[in-house]
């Protein structure tokens, strides 16, 4: 996935197996998940559907990726198509790797490749209809794995465990001894933690619009984009948000990234979840921001 | 509706731990889409493990019979039954697997109930009502006690209730498994209980001093997830008594000492997503070894709210009457009862139920129903009973949760 990864397992007394052999399953349903849908992956299924834009071949999609695939028009809906799991063509066009430099017109071709609902569908099969096209499920795949691997545990008899998957965690139960764990928000424009939010069940996923930035203009951007409108967004810093399960902690989190920072709030508030809204040069609001001591809001 | 539950406890650095809401209305869109997903089917742990906080409930509820009319009265007291109903109940997880709970309910009844049906001047049956208003209190307590694993939870319960002239002590088993990827629950459960009457000799005559009824019953049940927004499920009940199965309040009350009963139901739950709501739909047959049998469906609509539920609802019920009964009661039969309820009739319900959250702790359960019955709504044949009898019922709980 492209990430560190930490599995700890601290309790887990009715365990059929061992933790070794746990630790192995994990490992195997991970690089399943990575071989099916990571779009880097020549035969995965990502790649397959991509690689049929335009032929009007049709791709089958089993249970799991339609699933995903379900949740990501969902999202899309729900985000007003700021959300987009199309919108990849728009991602080469500004090409952040060479540091970003789009040219209008390249920006307005990518557009035309752009779009969830020209997704065609029969049944549970799908097809792009453009050559060009692509899908990418990179900002709901990694939470997903983290979801996925929580419930392997869990279904293993693990009652205190730890998921995390390059920054996004979920937890089993509490830890060993009975207190909750204790996991940090990365401070958006520091080293250090922002806060520490106590979890018991639970998961928090962070994103962010500060970790690749580009430079257009001599103006500093981050590496997310509108897909309606093929700029990069204006959004927050970065979002935290916690829930029950990482899929859908990630899933509000990253479509607040994607909005105006009034509009975030209002989304984030709409979601009736514990949130965090962190923006240079302000102090981080939501709910879980009535946790910041004095002191630490001053690191700034 | 097929999410897990929403057991995550958060906390910031400082604050105390708080429970996170129960999703709102995004976040149960968004949720749909995950139901298909293996990871989110109601999670193995959560669904089969005790409750994650203690329960402590206060419920009253008051019904009310409609006063009998007075064309259908020959003589007694026009009031019928008044009952007080108040339950205090309390459940709470013991360790990792196991859950208690303590149930304790008081019943006092008031008023007067049909003796006898006889005929009226002009030949149409009327009621004799017993005379003075009778006034019984009745109590009852249980304990359950339940054990959880990973693809289910079994529960033993025993109970006593005592009132003047009735006691009664139940057992009662119940087991539950989940299939493999959670989409269908088996449940089953067996009961047995000892029950003594002793009526008392007052107002009317009675003409037993004590006697004594055993009851088993057995219930085997399916639930089955069919889709991302809705669920079914099917029941069979098979009850069996013997012993003394009359009313002795009756004058002329004769039933049989043995009594089957046989009843299936069928239910269904949909959600619609644009609603944000739920159709229940529940049917449920019955028939038994005294001739009756009986059809009842029952239609709800559970409308989320910004902070509550409201389901009204509305049920049908139609009976065939036992083939003992008649409307005046057949002394010269073996068997023979005027009682209403084994009468042939018809009847509709038409209430709602609101449950409204407080607080992170506090529920406040509202609900109230009007029932009437006549003999005309009914499905089956058989003259109308004078006594059928329409209530009014109103309940008000409190229900507190903590950890």
């Amino acid at each position: 996935m492209g990430g560190p990864a930490l599995l700890v397992i601290d309790s887990a007394p009715r365990a059929q197996h061992s933790v070794a052999s746990i630790l192995d399953q994990v490992v195997e349903l991970l690089a399943s998940l990575e071989s099916r849908f990571s779009r880097y992956r020549p035969e995965s299924l990502i790649s397959q559907i991509n690689q049929r834009a335009g032929s009007g071949d049709y791709t089958e999609l089993d249970t799991e990726a339609h699933g995903l695939f379900e949740l990501a028009g969902q999202l899309w809906t729900e985000s007003g198509g700021l959300f987009d799991i199309t919108s990849g063509p728009l991602r080469h066009a500004w090409d952040f790797r060479a540091g970003g430099k789009a040219a209008v017109e390249n920006i307005r071709q990518a557009l035309e490749l752009v779009g969830f609902g020209r997704i065609e569908w029969r049944g549970t099969t799908c097809h792009l209809p453009q050559a060009g096209m692509e899908v990418d499920l990179g900002g709901i795949a990694k939470e997903y794995a983290v979801d996925r691997t929580a419930a392997l545990l869990r279904g293993a008899g693990v009652t205190s465990g730890l998921v995390e998957l390059a920054g996004d965690v979920a937890v089993i139960g509490a830890q060993g001894d009975e207190t909750p764990w204790s996991i940090g928000i990365q401070d958006p424009h520091g080293p250090n933690s922002l806060c520490s939010v106590s979890l018991v069940d639970a998961a928090l996923a962070t994103s962010g619009n500060y970790a690749r930035t580009l430079a257009y203009n001599g103006k500093k951007y981050g590496h997310l984009l509108d897909p309606r409108s093929g700029w990069p967004v204006s959004g927050p810093d970065s979002v935290s948000v916690i829930d029950a399960h990482c899929l859908t902690a990630g899933a509000v989190a990253t479509v607040a990234c994607l909005k105006h920072q009034d509009q975030a709030v209002d989304w984030l508030r709409d979601s009736q979840l514990p949130w965090l809204l962190c923006n240079a040069g302000m102090r981080p609001v939501g709910p879980i921001a009535g946790a910041l001591s004095a002191s630490v809001g001053g690191s700034q | 509706m097929v999410q897990g539950q929403r057991e995550a406890a958060v906390a910031a650095i400082d604050l105390p731990m708080k429970r996170l809401q129960p999703a709102g209305p995004l976040m149960r869109r968004l949720g749909q889409s995950l139901a298909i997903l293996p990871a989110y089917q109601s999670a193995t742990v959560l669904a089969d493990a005790p409750p994650a906080f203690t329960e402590v409930g206060l419920r009253y509820s008051r019904y009310s019979e409609d006063s009998l009319e007075r064309d259908k009265r020959i003589f007694g007291s026009e009031d019928r039954y008044d009952i007080d109903i108040t339950q205090l109940w309390i459940e709470a997880p013991v360790g990792a697997s196991w859950s208690v709970a303590l149930d304790m309910q008081n019943d006092y009844q008031s008023g007067a109930s049909p003796w006898f049906v006889g005929a009226q001047a002009d030949s149409e049956p009327g009621v004799i009502m017993s005379g003075a208003s009778i006034q019984d209190n009745r109590v009852e307590v249980g304990i359950t006690t339940r054990y959880f694993w990973a693809d289910g939870n079994a529960g033993f319960a025993i109970s006593h209730s005592n009132e003047d002239d009735y006691e009664a002590t139940a057992l009662s088993f119940d087991a539950s498994w989940n299939s493999v990827d959670n989409s269908r629950t088996w449940s089953s459960s067996f009961s047995s209980s000892h029950d003594s009457v002793r009526p008392t000799q007052g107002v009317i005559p009675v003409f037993i001093e004590s006697d004594e009824l055993d009851t088993q019953s057995v219930y085997f049940g399916v639930s089955q997830i069919l889709s991302k927004t809705a669920v079914a499920r099917i029941g069979l009940n098979y009850t069996y008594s013997e012993g003394y199965l009359s009313d002795p309040y009756k004058l002329m009350d004769e039933r049989p000492n043995t009594h089957e009963r046989l009843a299936l139901s069928l239910g269904y739950r949909r959600f619609f997503i644009d609603f944000d709501a739920s159709l229940q739909a529940d049917y449920r047959y019955y028939a038994d070894s005294w001739g009756t049998d009986s059809h009842a469906i029952e239609l709800g609509w559970a409308q989320n709210l910004s902070r509550g539920l409201l389901t009204p609802y509305l049920r049908y019920y139609t009976q065939r009457q036992a083939d003992f009964f008649d409307v005046i009661a057949d002394t010269t039969k073996a068997y023979h009862a005027d009682d209403y309820r084994l009468s042939s009739y018809g009847a509709v319900t038409l209430g709602a139920r609101w449950s409204l959250a407080l607080s992170d702790q506090w529920t406040l359960e509202l609900e109230a129903e009007r029932y009437e019955t006549s003999r005309g709504w009914g499905l089956y044949s058989g003259e109308e009973a004078p006594a059928l009898v329409d209530f009014w019922r109103g309940t008000i709980a409190l229900i507190w949760r903590f950890e």
